[in-house]
């Protein structure tokens, strides 16, 4: 088992991180073209608890590398589970994903945390995510290896490009929740 | 708002998604957590989408997945 982790702050309160958070993969967000559909399968609110879970399933058109394709049976569209849960209590969000797709070869859990700064919680939102990829290909350990590598090295890529996206996202919403405001004041 | 993975059901889950986000940050995140205004246009959507995910078998992928749930849901659908 390989484990890939990374940890990063956004300068935007939680309130705007978790609501952008669900745009996260839209045309203002050019860096993650490989999320190709992002479904929501089921969604309450717990009474008790006020926590919102979500299911989604997100569809992705990976570019993995073609020997790792070939030994996963050459499909390039992969599936993934989702299950998020809301704690508008303690402002934070957590997502736990997992491949459905050749989830015989390769298992791989991420968890993604968005929680209220501890420094500055007014202003800005703490991001952790971590990734256990576990290749479960019965045979030469070398192989092993090299396919959770390569399954590591994807996943650093498109953490990377998904932080950068992101941000993206977070500056439209911004711009777009300021705009509808400055218009409902002029209007009143 | 990302596409559906069925091109048929992208215009209700497109209306959806609008009444969501907005229920989401005018009203959830405001405290009132019990409103469920969009659950009728996601009934809609679900009905669209639920043929999709029969025809591509996903469905029987997501019930194996869906095995693992009780764990985080133990985990994070509680009060911390």
């Amino acid at each position: 088992m390989k484990v890939f982790s990374s940890n990063c702050t956004f300068d935007y309160s939680w309130e705007e991180v978790s609501t952008a958070n669900w745009r996260k993969y839209c045309p203002w967000n050019d860096k993650s073209p490989h999320v190709v559909g992002v479904d929501t399968l089921s969604r309450n609110v717990d009474p008790e608890t006020g926590i919102l879970r979500t299911e989604r399933l997100i569809t992705c058109d990976q570019n993995a590398p073609q020997w790792v394709l070939s030994l996963f049976g050459g499909t390039a569209t992969s599936h993934v589970y989702e299950v998020s849960y809301v704690d508008p209590a303690s402002k934070k969000v957590t997502m736990c994903s997992t491949n459905l797709t050749w989830a015989n070869v390769l298992c791989v859990r991420e968890t993604v945390i968005y929680q209220r700064s501890a420094s500055m919680p007014s202003s800005s939102t703490d991001f952790r995510q971590e990734a256990q990829i576990t290749a479960l290909c019965g045979g030469w350990q070398k192989i092993k290896n090299k396919v959770e590598e390569a399954s590591v090295e994807r996943f650093k890529e498109n953490a990377k490009r998904g932080r950068e996206g992101f941000e993206a996202v977070l500056e439209m919403s911004r711009r777009v929740f300021s705009e509808q405001r400055e218009l409902e004041t002029s209007a009143a | 708002m990302a596409a559906s993975i069925a091109p048929e059901c992208n215009d209700i889950k497109e209306k959806y998604d609008t009444c969501f986000l907005k229920w989401y940050s005018e009203k959830y995140l405001r405290g009132n957590t019990t409103s469920n205004e969009c659950e009728d246009l996601f009934a809609k959507y679900k009905t669209c989408l639920t043929k999709t995910l029969k025809e591509r078998g996903i469905d029987n992928m997501l019930e194996e997945a869906r095995k693992s749930t009780p764990e985080t849901d133990a985990e994070y659908n509680r009060r911390t």
